[in-house]
């Protein structure tokens, strides 16, 4: 597969890395570790003109704990090098478990963080090569007002397969985003857009900077069903946290992901173990509600049958591990 | 427009002019001669390009050459002690790979390569690593002929070696 050329730019500096970016707009692609955008501009889905590496940008890379508890992860801290840290595994085991679930440990060495919560969403008709793609119709992703996985939508249903993304979130964790006119500091949860084509808030001239995760005391699980550890993609991931004893949360917090265009809050199932605990009863409901709550499921990779099933086992058991964890 | 790079591989310094487009992979086979890392799915997903960039395995395919600017490069033909003596043949076997030879963990050899790099960054990381480790390590790696036993008996035969 040969690369469509473009020309690259390798930003010192995050100052140099945003004017790169103002200065070439929408031509431009910003590139982390690559290990996404590669096998997108190998399959022409991507064809930037410019590439703008931040892999040179030190401030990118750094892991710090806060006074007041925050651990401040670099958006361009590599996936092993989060993993490795003594801060991460011992005070968020989840995040922990999350990151190590991402591919193969060669991806994970050279994949970053930061790039992890900006992965392009996926689809099985759009995620082929180019012959594949010019032997049929175009849909949103391309250049047709059309998506061929549900007919009847009005918007691009490629799949959010970022592991990390509901384990920050359970975690309550939050974005750094930096343009010209300053930073901006949002809930990861808010970072995305509920629409394939365009599915987070970055505007066109910001980059991720930093994650903020802060520790309020909860404990979270991660959860994630793949057809092969270390090469696949999510057919199902889920993350959930609690703050308080498990028969009566003071806060809890499920994250279901790779099921649609925007990781998605189960708030209903959360009203649910807030008012009756993390009882037998309680958990067997509130994982049936999210399979339940399950709008059009693009069928990815897995029929969408299946991935109401493995939905609703995947959400069940992680519950029980948290809860029996905090007993 | 090509890009000059300083690449170090295998403990050589070369200057390369490069497309941006090029792969750390299509430049080491094409350019420098190193035909152990292989092309299979050349895109991620099967790890026989597997090389190392400063220690680390990852898959040559998906990094761009000018990316690797000023990292160290280590393929499957810089293993091993190199006592040369001009006579073309002194390199010294690294214990995985003479371990792939005792074990009989080659059938092909299409993959090889790239398991054997794979397995030597966890054998420089963790000492006496258990099975379950040696099969997260090499989970990046694809094998279609071995059926990965006898690969993992060998990294644990080289594992007991060093
Ligand atoms: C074989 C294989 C298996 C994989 N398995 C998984 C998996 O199981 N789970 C999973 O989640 N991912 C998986 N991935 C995808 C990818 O490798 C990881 O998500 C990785 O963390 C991406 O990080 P990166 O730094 O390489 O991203 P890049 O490829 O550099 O970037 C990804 C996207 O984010 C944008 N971007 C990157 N950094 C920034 C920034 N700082 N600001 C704004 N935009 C930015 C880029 O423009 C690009 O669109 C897999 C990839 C491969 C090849
Ligand atoms: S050729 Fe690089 S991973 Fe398959
Ligand atoms: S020996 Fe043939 S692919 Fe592994």
């Amino acid at each position: 597969m040969q690369l469509p050329r473009f020309e690259y730019v390798r930003a010192a500096s995050l100052d140099e890395g945003l004017a790169a970016l103002a200065k070439h707009g929408a031509d431009a692609k910003i590139m982390s570790g690559g290990s996404d955008l590669l096998v997108n501009m190998k399959m022409r889905l991507d064809t930037p003109r410019v590439l703008i590496s931040l892999g040179g940008i030190a401030e990118l890379q750094d892991i710090e704990e806060l006074p007041d508890g925050v651990l401040r992860i670099g958006a361009g801290c590599r996936l092993t090098d989060v993993i490795a840290h003594p801060g991460v595994s011992a005070r968020f085991p989840a995040l922990r478990d999350a990151v190590a679930a991402v591919g193969s440990r060669h991806v994970r060495n050279i994949g970053t963080l930061g790039g992890n919560l900006c992965l392009e969403t996926r689809c099985w008709y759009t995620n082929q090569s180019e012959d594949w793609r010019k032997a049929r119709d175009g849909c949103f992703k391309t250049d047709r007002e059309a998506c061929h996985v549900i007919k009847t939508a009005s918007r691009c249903h490629a799949i959010n397969s970022s592991d990390t993304a509901p384990a920050l979130i359970a975690l309550d964790a939050s974005v750094v985003l930096a343009g010209p006119a300053g930073r901006r500091t949002v809930k990861v949860l808010d970072f995305y857009r509920d629409d394939g084509v365009q599915h987070t808030i970055l505007a066109p001239d910001e980059l991720l900077v930093a994650i903020l995760v802060p520790d309020d005391g909860r404990r979270a699980v991660f959860a994630k069903l793949a057809q092969r550890v270390g090469l696949d993609y999510a057919a199902g991931s889920f993350a959930a946290s609690l703050r308080g004893p498990a028969d009566a949360p003071e806060a809890v917090r499920l994250v279901l992901n790779a099921v649609g265009a925007a990781p998605k809050a189960l708030t209903e199932s959360e009203r649910l173990l807030m008012a009756s605990g993390l009882t037998d009863e309680a958990i067997e409901a509130a994982a049936l509600g999210a399979r339940q709550s399950l709008g059009e499921v693009t069928n990815l990779f897995t029929p969408s049958g299946f991935k109401r099933r493995l939905v609703k086992a995947l959400i069940r058991d992680a519950l029980v591990t948290l809860r029996d964890q905090t007993a | 427009m090509k890009k000059l790079v300083q690449l170090n591989v295998n403990g050589d310094t070369h200057e390369l002019a490069v497309n941006p487009d090029e792969t750390l992979l299509g430049v080491l086979r094409n350019h420098l001669d190193l035909i152990g890392p292989k092309r299979g799915c050349d895109s991620g997903g099967c790890g026989c390009c597997t090389v190392h960039v400063d220690g680390k395995a990852v898959y040559s395919c998906m990094m761009y050459a000018v990316s690797a600017q000023d990292k160290n490069v280590v393929t499957i033909e810089g293993l091993g002690q190199n006592n040369d003596q001009g006579n073309g043949n002194g390199r010294e076997l690294d214990p995985l790979q003479q371990a792939f030879i005792d074990a009989g963990a080659v059938q092909c050899g299409y993959c090889t390569c790239g398991v054997i790099m794979a397995a030597k960054e966890l054998l420089d990381t963790v000492k006496n690593p258990d099975e379950d480790e040696i099969r997260h390590a090499i989970a990046g790696n694809l094998c279609r002929c071995t059926g990965y036993q006898k690969i993992v008996d060998a990294i644990k035969l080289a594992a007991a070696a060093v």
